[in-house]
């Protein structure tokens, strides 16, 4: 499969749906029924499967599913050096650690690049790697040493930015930030924005900050408009918004036009907190309306946010509805 | 021999030792063998319903999946309706009957063995709904005055006062943060007369003039019931707020249904006592092994010769005149008064024998919404080992299908009578009871909260502190991170 992207290229946010029985399994590793090496393989198996749907609903841009992740803090949580972890704190696996930063971070690796070197050998497509930017782990991990949340997200995008320069280094050529608590914090975006910034210097790969309502467990955690980013959001160095339009409507696309926005577009046009599937031609409406805004090739076609929550038969139906309408889409634009 | 006092009622204590002493008679006389002994679980229990489905003293054998007997015996005992003088011979009795299996000729059974949810007792719960005019007539008292306290507590203006204090903090508290929705929607499941919807109007509309917080207008207030005619004798009671009123007709064990489209869209979900009235199912732990409680519904020969007597129905036309009731109401009592005198001595006369049948392939029961063999399991892990709860079925799968109506920042609260913990089930009999000619149970909340967990809501009970020695608690829901 060739590496050049096709106009209004597709993609799934980031997770993928999570298995009923993979589910059981990590619970079965928390009650140390299974063991570390085991679950590692189930991992292994359970990502192929993710990355073979994907290439088989003709998603152009792959991820690896995130199925190693409980959640989309702790497996940084874990990983961030200085981070201590009560392991005992967690009842299902799905529940966030007790976390706490005692002490400065320390430059260290966070060991990234193993998971996207997996997914770059069982893929010829481009590959996608997501990580949970520095704002929401602040918000999640107890904060004992820093003054303040943006010193202590400050550190943590240090830390990550060597970890983003060793996955370009490793062939990555799309990363994506995750920051879905900008929308429940607004107050906290300026700081947030420099974060961002400090994050992805010196990254040379092409970095989306995906910036939604929340989805844990599949539901909103706020509500509201788009609104609040701009003009804050302009600052940031990144190169792709990716937002949330399917559950929401398009009315904040108009935000694009009205802001001048820089930013090329990650249109969300599957609704994953619905297991209704879209038809090709909702997905085809919500891109036609995105077009009255950006160029098609400042847009890539996404979900919503991460399919974690859906069972897989749906995720699966609606790529496949994606895809579809996109290519509704570019047959109508004659590409 | 296993002997399990629940309630430390005098009654019961006194009722114990001639338990023993029936039991060890019947040894002696070579009625009940060692085995049979060994393994029998005798229950001591103060039925808390006055009218209930049981006899004074039932036994329960188990079965394994293909009709094979389980060496399981369960014997109950009501310490409030049993008499001592006739004991013995009752309890040789019950426990023949249930060890034979074979049909029981003093009883003519209305159905056969199926689950509790599936039982003709919830046909003459929804006849009772739909002809509740016609009870209230005969008995010259509205259903209100049968519950506990003489009145539905989802009326309590003390309670209904501080709903909308806090309810008024939350909206503020959202407009600070300009994330209050241009909507305020609020859902009742459960409406009755309409009262409390419009006490909390009334209410609302004070309490906003009063901050100066001008949000009255923005409320929408979903009335929902499954009864159109409900709805309808509801309007009068809101007609001062008519403006900010909705009607819908909704299936209180499916809302989202109806309601779709305002999922994630509404701050306030309400309901009381509309769950202890759903169908139920009920399932035991014994041994290690899960058992499914299966009932029949039956009338006591007695009883069928005493009412049909009464009423001119011949005992072999019984069944059918009672299924045809339930299908087509009164008219071939030539009325209905002659009709609901009849339909209260059959429903005062109904009893569920049950037996226990061993759940052998757990990942294909039909488990309700929500719940899976897994989740069972893993919720069972801090459970007592040997106990019997409700699936509560109906409640769990409403509440799992009104969830996801919750705004993020909403809450749903739940007047009802909750077990809040597993453990609670060793201490008493939890239903089911009839009141007036309605069918109740307890509700397992703990399971309810369980399984709420894992759909990513946090539930806690709290303390009815409105009414005093009320059963009464509130599951409160919000959606946890």
């Amino acid at each position: 499969m060739p590496m050049t992207l096709p106009i209004l290229p597709t993609a799934i946010v980031g997770s993928y749906a999570m298995p009923g029985w993979l589910e059981r399994l990590k619970t079965d590793y928390f009650a140390r029924r299974i063991s570390r090496h085991d679950l590692d393989e189930i991992y292994d198996a359970a990502v192929k499967a993710a990355v073979k749907d994907q290439e088989s609903a003709g998603i152009d841009i792959i991820t690896d599913g995130e199925l190693r992740r409980d959640n989309m803090v702790d497996y940084f949580a874990e990983r961030l050096p200085g981070v201590q972890i009560d392991r005992s704190s967690k009842k299902f696996y799905y529940d966030f650690y007790d976390s706490a930063v005692v002490s400065k971070l320390p430059m260290a690796s966070m060991g990234l690049v193993q998971d996207f070197n997996f997914l770059h050998t069982y893929t010829e497509h481009a590959a996608k790697f997501c990580v949970t930017g520095p704002h929401c782990l602040t918000k999640r991990i107890r904060n004992q040493f820093y003054p303040n949340e943006e010193a202590f997200a400050l550190d943590i995008a240090r830390v990550m930015n060597l970890e983003l320069k060793a996955l370009v280094r490793a062939g990555a050529k799309f990363i994506q930030i995750d920051e879905p608590y900008y929308s429940g914090f607004p107050e906290d975006l300026a700081w947030g924005v420099n974060v961002i910034n400090t994050l992805v210097e010196g990254v040379d790969a092409k970095i989306s900050v995906h910036i939604c309502y929340g989805n844990r467990y599949g539901k909103p955690s706020w509500e509201g408009s788009y609104r609040y980013l701009f003009p804050t959001i302009l600052k940031a160095k990144v190169h792709q918004l990716t937002l949330e339009f399917a559950r929401r409507g398009g009315e904040d696309l108009d935000l694009f036009k009205e802001f001048n926005a820089p930013f090329d577009l990650g249109l969300g046009v599957i609704d994953v907190k619905n297991t209704d599937i879209e038809t090709p031609d909702m997905v085809a409406e919500h891109i036609r309306k995105a077009l009255d805004v950006l160029p098609a090739e400042r847009i890539q076609i996404l979900t919503d946010c991460g399919c974690f929550h859906l069972p897989r038969d749906v995720t699966f139906a609606k790529m496949k509805a994606m895809v579809e309408g996109t290519k509704i889409v570019r047959k109508e634009l004659g590409k | 021999m296993i002997l399990k006092l629940n309630h430390l009622k005098v009654k019961a204590a006194a009722t114990t030792q001639r338990v023993i002493e029936a039991v060890y008679a019947l040894v002696e006389e070579d009625l009940m063998d060692q085995g049979q002994f060994a393994r029998l679980q005798v229950e001591l229990d103060w039925i808390q319903y006055k009218s209930n489905f049981r006899e004074a003293v039932t036994a329960t054998q188990g079965y394994k999946a293909f009709g094979q007997p389980a060496p399981i015996m369960d014997v109950h005992i009501d310490t409030r309706q049993v008499v001592l003088e006739t004991l013995h011979d009752d309890l040789l009795r019950a426990l023949s009957r249930a060890k034979s299996g074979s049909e029981e000729s003093s009883r003519l059974p209305l159905e056969e063995f199926q689950s509790l949810r599936s039982s003709i007792v919830w046909t003459f719960n929804r006849f009772f709904w739909r002809h509740l005019l016609a009870w209230e007539a005969a008995t010259g008292k509205s259903y209100d005055k049968a519950l506990p306290g003489g009145s539905s507590d989802g009326h309590n203006p003390l309670a209904v006062a501080d709903d909308v204090a806090e309810f008024l903090d939350l909206l503020c508290a959202l407009q600070a943060r300009n994330q209050l929705p241009a909507e305020v929607n609020v859902l009742e499941i459960g409406v009755g007369s309409g009262s409390r919807c419009a006490q909390w109007l009334d209410l609302f509309h004070q309490l906003d003039h009063e901050r100066g917080t001008g949000l009255y207008s923005r409320v929408c207030f979903y009335l929902g019931d499954y009864s159109l005619d409900t709805l309808n004798k509801a309007k009068p009671s809101v007609a001062k707020h008519i403006d900010q009123c909705r009607f819908i007709q909704l299936d209180a064990i499916n809302p989202i249904k109806s309601l779709g489209y305002l999922r994630h869209k509404i701050l306030q979900v309400h309901l009381t006592n509309v769950y202890d009235n759903l169908p139920d199912e009920e399932v035991v732990r014994r041994d290690g092994k899960l058992y499914f409680v299966q009932v029949r519904a039956y009338v006591p020969n007695a009883a069928v010769s005493s009412i049909g007597g009464k009423y001119g129905i011949p005992p072999e036309l019984f069944r059918d005149r009672v299924y045809h009731m339930l299908e087509s109401g009164f008219d071939s009592f030539g009325g209905p008064e002659h009709g609901v005198s009849f339909w209260q001595e059959l429903w005062a006369a109904v009893r569920l024998e049950e037996r226990l049948v061993q759940l052998e392939d757990l990942p294909e029961f039909p488990f309700p919404e929500g719940l899976d063999a897994g989740k069972l399991e893993d919720i069972l892990q801090d459970a007592p080992t040997d106990f019997r709860f409700h699936l509560s079925s109906g409640a769990l799968e409403s509440f799992i299908r009104t969830l996801p109506l919750l705004h993020p920042s909403g809450y749903m609260q739940v007047f009802d009578i909750f077990v809040t913990d597993m453990a609670q089930y060793r201490t008493g009999f939890f239903g089911p009871g009839k009141l007036d000619g309605s069918l109740l149970n307890w509700v397992n909340g703990a399971l309810l909260k369980e399984v709420a967990q894992r759909e990513g809501y946090n539930v806690n009970f709290r303390p009815f502190k409105y009414r005093a020695n009320t059963h009464t608690s509130i599951l409160y829901t919000t959606r946890r991170e």
